[in-house]
């Protein structure tokens, strides 16, 4: 057999028109009929709001390496102009069919179902008028800072997504010079607002930039208006690097630090019968090319609709709000630890209550018994129930360590403050890893018992945040095995600065051995596949572009390992290519929660293995972050978690098939009965609970509650 | 809870590490935790013999975050440990009371031989396989500065020598050499194969040793990593080691690295180690190497609990310091029926004396060893016996004592033979602390009397007994033989007896026909 090169870049495809397709999948939720409205409201506002992101990270970091001079091609040889002007071209598009949702789809369904939106202010009737131009007086008004352009005045700084509308004015006091001039529609305000019907059972709401636009002639008082419209635009905004790129690329661009333009505007929106003048003018300002400008039939930024999907009423139209159920093992009311004790527990959130967690550490902090806490977090909700916990952990005087990662995207200045606060509370706070990102999740607790030291250890794929472990999906395991209770003892080490343990018993770690792990594990697969054993790998993740993973993958589907991958978001790897990936099939899930877990099957020549991970198939989770992949050890949980991969390889409603040429197609059903694996997790989920709560007989007998342990 | 927790510290010379441990009856230790961290102490110490102000401050930094999670596991008690970096600077007592006032940890140095008898002890602590292996075995315990090779038969310490041939030592002479990584393996053969050929010479003659232990950090570390099928952890036959090594040494450093998965710099030492590694397993044709992982921590740990009866010690490791003293007496020519006869008599006499001295079991110990090595000076010189015996215990590694021992014992030697010097062994001259000097003093006034009772070297008394009486001690012996010379020696040895003891010895012959 003549050796195929799995490098080969026609076998690949590019990881941001990938990304693309996933935005695409997330539309079509939006688009399909059989999808209560509101929820397809949410779902086309999150294709905006994931699109903003891409802009100002994906797009802003091929704009980075063209203007250093970057050459190298990616792993589906393109260059960074080719990747641009692909991007922009399926931007474009995607942004076009945004809209075509919108105003062919839902303007009209909407109102059918009671909800009307204005789209202009000139369609307003009186009386709806004179409510909004009150409403404007007393409301607007007052937070509103109009900017006007001259000669002696330079051209404003425009915030990055910030919605603005633009105009064009002449003085009232002669001349016929035309001067722009721009006001910031205020983020303090909701930008939904209610107005009066005009028919009963409806309600009508309005933008606020049009109740704006309608008054702006009392913002400039000495000018006639001679054209207002609109705008937003996307900055190269001030980030680091991001950490996807390769590292000869960061040398490049320090090399070239001053070619570098930071805050340069990369995205102009506008509303399409903008005046061709007014967008001269900012066209002209702004630098910008004409293929970085979007010409919008609709309201600009449809994270709005975020809004409308939170306005109240219009239940019928929603999916009913999800309530965790409770996880059978702790229905007993028993305290974590003993529960743990008597044998590991393994949790499936959103479907299964996040709450145990949140005890584990609670019960941990005032547990007399228990001498340390230590902890990874990422991303924590508002108010976290967590920090509070390990805020009293510390008062209680326990030994608190938290790795606090400040590099999380978004969340910097989040993340220190409440580090502050936990460093204030007696905690010792690790503020990261020089050059590296703390991603993985896990929570150590040190206990000292009748016959010595114990550990508990929860190890999970999702962040440590109570708020969304009810939208996403991840899995977890809680368990004082002595052998993680060890390994997780050395990670905290290596944290801490020590040095890396003697050896590992069963967790692997990124960046160190993590990926060198997996490459093990796709090869031992394929020895066995040579050897005519059988062989099979299911992974779960949710983003697929790491080039020597990919390429062992390809390896292992010529030896005959039948693949089975589920990735929800970017996957690189192509399937059905002759002689190179035959064996492999990939299915995207996209539904109401948000696809979360990383989960890793191989067969291992009927001697099964499983794995979870916090990290995805991607170079920069096994190259430049902290990770871990922890086994699941016990039978009947391990059971669960292939349970888990099964029910997803079995879904036929919200799975997107990957196709031989690249795109994404739903599952064919033929007539075959519809299933769903998210709705059957919850009704899994919510058996389990009700089956292990304690039965509530109909008897006369009054039963007391006992006094709350703590 | 039963049991105690314990936290064991070495300040190595190129790592600070400590381990915590449970010690109970029923579990024995339970190593609990292993925090290590890279600080290279010796580079400095070794070159200038001073620590630089930003080493000792990372030192103590280090420490002081070993004592906070000694503080998490509520830790009952530590022993701390300085090995050759330590030991090899001036002004050591200056930086260790620094160190102490900043960190809260005492640490205390050890000699080479105590270094090693820990070593040795993490070792045994692993109590199965050490008995088993060294029925024919060797140990050859690599560190920083030097490396000991101990060899064992029916499970004794029979020898043990210091080679100063240690990784970082050897890493520092390659690199001086700027020898390039395929040129490394020969310039190791000429540096070692000088030093184990004396060893050879000295100890082994044409003996094989079936069994090697190897205590070090690296070879251990990927040993265990890499288990043949059908052997234990750690366990490796030569033939397959020779195998491995013999590739590895045909790769640069890099390409270990790379291939093992370890840091670049570890993958030099570990080159060394290995190469170093198969000299000796060549010189002493072993089959089976084991690589039990221990460390020093491990050796600290056991002999704490140990010392505090935590546990119970499957091995004997006084008729280890035994043994190996009965070899020096050996290389020295010492007769062996001269010697027990001694033993026998200062034993007699110790053990009479237990109200009066006050020394305890360890001592009796010394006393032994003093009598097995009293007159080992005589192979240089027969008129300069004293200091030619005091010279020789000082500078031969008796593993398994301590510093402070070995000077006990090389002191009572040179009294036996020379009239007792107070002055010499004041505080001030000697360094010595006043109780160390009277153990000093007491134990020579029992050797000498002893040994004045078989003056003629004639072993004319066969059986020796004693009686304490009020105020004096009656030494009865067997004998039909005229004993006239060693009764005018008694006298005169009794006066120095007596003025220690303020009891009067006295002979009582039971003629015996």
């Amino acid at each position: 057999m003549a050796t195929v090169n799995f490098r080969n870049p026609e076998y690949y495809t590019n990881r941001e028109l990938s990304w693309l397709m996933f935005d695409e999948r997330i539309l079509g939720e939006a688009k399909d009929a059989k999808v209560p409205l509101f929820e397809r409201l949410k779902f086309l506002s999150i294709t905006a709001s994931n699109l903003d992101e891409f802009f100002m990270v994906r797009v802003a970091s091929l704009k980075d390496m063209i203007n250093a001079g970057y050459t190298k091609k990616d792993i589906a040889g393109m260059t960074a102009k080719e990747q641009l002007s692909a991007v922009t071209k399926v931007t474009h598009e995607l942004v076009r069919e945004q809209y075509n949702v919108y105003n062919k789809q839902f303007l009209s369904e909407l109102k059918k179902h009671g909800l009307r939106i204005v789209a202009r202010h000139e369609d307003l009737s009186e009386a709806q008028g004179m409510f909004v131009d009150r409403f404007f007086m007393e409301n607007v008004y007052p937070v509103l800072t109009p900017m006007a352009v001259d000669s002696s005045r330079p051209f404003p700084l425009i915030r990055n997504k910030t919605l603005n509308l633009g105009a064009l004015v002449r003085r009232k006091s002669g001349g016929d010079a035309l001067e722009f001039a721009t006001v910031q529609v205020p983020g303090v305000l909701s930008r939904v607002i209610e107005i009066p019907s005009e028919e009963e059972d409806q309600k009508t709401i309005i933008f606020l930039e049009e109740i704006i636009e309608r008054n702006i002639d009392k913002l400039f008082l000495n000018y006639d208006i001679v054209a207002v419209s609109p705008f937003r635009i996307m900055r190269n905004a001030d980030f680091s690097i991001d950490e996807d790129e390769a590292e000869d690329l960061l040398k490049e661009i320090e090399k070239q630090l001053k070619k570098r333009q930071r805050g340069e505007a990369i995205r102009l929106e506008i509303e399409d019968k903008m005046d061709k003048e007014l967008l001269e003018v900012l066209q002209r300002e702004l630098h910008l090319g004409e293929e970085e400008i979007y010409r919008i039939k609709g309201p600009l930024d449809l994270t709005v609709l975020m809004k409308v999907y939170g306005l109240g009423g219009f239940e019928a139209l929603k999916e009913p709000s999800h309530e965790p159920a409770p996880v059978p093992e702790f229905s007993d009311g028993e305290d974590v630890f003993t529960v743990i004790r008597r044998g590991d527990v393994f949790l499936h959130h959103p479907y299964q209550s996040f709450l145990p967690v949140v005890n584990f550490i609670r019960q941990a902090a005032v547990d007399p018994e228990v001498l340390a806490i230590k902890q990874t977090l990422y991303r924590v909700s508002g108010n976290s129930p967590i920090i509070a916990a390990l805020e009293q952990a510390a008062e209680n005087g326990k030994q608190v360590t938290v790795l606090v990662e400040l590099k999380a995207r978004f969340d910097e200045e989040h993340n220190i403050i409440w580090a502050r606060r936990l460093e204030q509370a007696g905690c010792h706070v690790i503020y990261g890893l020089v050059g590296l990102k703390t991603h993985c999740k896990i929570t150590l607790v040190v206990r000292r018992e009748e016959d010595g030291i114990r550990r508990y250890v929860h190890l999970g794929t999702g962040n440590y945040n109570d708020s969304t472990a009810k939208l996403y999906s991840d899995v977890g395991l809680m368990t004082c095995a002595e052998k993680i209770g060890e390994d997780a003892t050395a990670v905290f080490n290596m944290l801490s600065g020590y040095s890396e343990p003697r050896n590992w018993n069963c967790l692997a770690m990124a960046p160190l051995w993590l990926k060198k792990r997996f490459l093990q594990l796709i090869s031992r697969e394929s020895e066995h596949a040579k050897q005519g054993l059988p062989a099979q790998i299911i992974a779960k993740m949710n983003s697929l572009c790491d080039p020597d993973i990919i390429e062992a993958l390809y390896e292992a589907s010529v030896s005959g390992v039948k693949i089975d991958l589920i990735v929800r978001g970017i996957c690189c790897l192509k399937v059905g290519i002759p002689g190179v990936s035959e064996h492999i099939s990939v299915r995207s899930i996209v539904g109401n929660f948000l696809e979360h877990a990383r989960i890793f099957y191989f067969a291992n020549d009927g001697q099964a293995e499983v794995y979870c991970a916090s990290a995805d198939w991607m170079p920069r989770n096994l190259d430049r972050r902290v990770e871990l992949m922890f086994p699941l050890d016990d039978p009947e949980i391990r059971s669960a978690a292939i349970h888990i991969l099964e029910s997803q390889l079995k879904d036929n409603t919200k799975a997107h098939i990957l196709q031989p040429k690249g795109t994404y197609e739903k599952v064919n059903r033929r007539g075959a009965e519809s299933f769903t694996a998210q709705r059957y997790f919850v009704e899994l989920s919510d058996k389990a609970a009700k089956d292990a709560s304690p039965e509530l007989t109909q008897s006369r007998v009054f039963l007391p509650e006992q006094a709350p342990q703590m | 809870m039963a049991g105690k927790t314990f936290a064991a510290i070495d300040v190595g010379s190129f790592e600070i590490e400590m381990k915590i441990f449970e010690i109970s009856n029923k579990k024995g230790m339970k190593q609990i935790d292993d925090l290590r961290h890279r600080l290279d102490l010796g580079s400095e110490t070794y070159e200038t013999g001073k620590l630089s102000v930003q080493k000792v401050e990372e030192l103590c930094k280090i420490l002081k975050s070993f004592a906070q999670t000694m503080k998490t596991y509520r830790v009952d008690d530590y022993r701390a440990y300085g090995t050759s970096a330590i030991r090899e600077m001036r002004g050591t007592q200056i930086l260790i009371d620094q160190i102490e006032q900043r960190t809260g940890i005492h640490i205390d140095v050890l000699s080479n031989s105590e270094q090693r008898f820990l070593d040795y002890k993490s070792v045994a602590s692993k109590t199965e396989e050490f008995h088993e292996l060294t029925q024919d075995g060797a140990i050859l315990d690599i560190g920083g500065d030097g490396v000991q090779l101990s060899l064992f038969e029916d499970g004794k310490l029979t020898a043990t020598q210091n080679m100063r041939l240690g990784v970082l030592r050897l890493n520092e002479a390659l690199s001086r050499l700027d020898a390039g990584s395929y040129r490394m393996e020969q310039i190791i053969e000429e540096i070692v194969m000088s030093q184990l050929d004396v060893f050879r010479k000295l100890y082994l003659k044409e003996r094989k040793i079936r069994n090697l232990i190897v205590v070090d950090d690296y070879f251990s570390a990927i040993c265990k990593q890499r288990t043949e099928p059908g052997l234990k952890a750690g366990y490796v036959r030569t033939k397959v080691f020779e195998r491995f090594t013999g590739n590895m040494m045909a790769q640069s450093t890099n390409q270990v690295a790379e291939q093992l998965d370890i840091p670049e710099e570890n993958a030099r030492l570990l080159l060394i180690s290995c190469c170093l590694l198969r000299h000796v397993v060549a010189m002493m044709d072993t089959q089976m190497i084991w690589a039990p992982g221990v460390t020093l921590c491990d050796g600290i740990v056991y002999e704490y609990a140990d010392k505090n009866k935590l546990i119970r010690s499957e091995h004997d490791f006084e008729a280890d310091i035994l043994s190996s003293a009965m070899n020096i007496r050996r290389r020295y020519m010492g007769s062996r029926k001269r010697g027990e006869t001694l033993e026998q008599i200062t034993l007699t006499v110790f053990d009479s004396m237990k109200k009066v001295h006050g020394l305890g079991r360890r001592e009796r110990l010394l006393l032994q060893l003093s009598a097995i090595l009293h007159d080992c000076g005589k192979y240089i010189s027969m008129i300069n016996l004293a200091e030619c015996s005091y010279n020789i215990v000082m500078s031969t590694e008796i593993i398994g004592l301590s510093h402070r021992e070995r000077e006990i014992i090389a002191n009572v030697v040179k009294y036996n033979h020379m009239p007792f010097d107070y002055d010499a062994l004041d505080e001030s001259s000697s360094g010595l602390d006043r109780e160390t000097e009277l153990t000093i003093a007491k134990l020579t006034a029992i050797l000498r009397i002893a040994n004045g009772l078989d003056r003629s070297h004639k072993q004319k008394f066969k059986n020796v007994k004693t009686q304490l009486k009020e105020d004096r001690l009656e030494v009865i012996v067997e004998t039909g033989e005229d004993i006239t010379l060693e009764k005018g020696l008694f006298r005169a040895r009794a006066d120095f007896f007596e003025e220690i003891f303020a009891i009067r010895p006295v002979i009582r012959q039971k003629r015996i026909f």
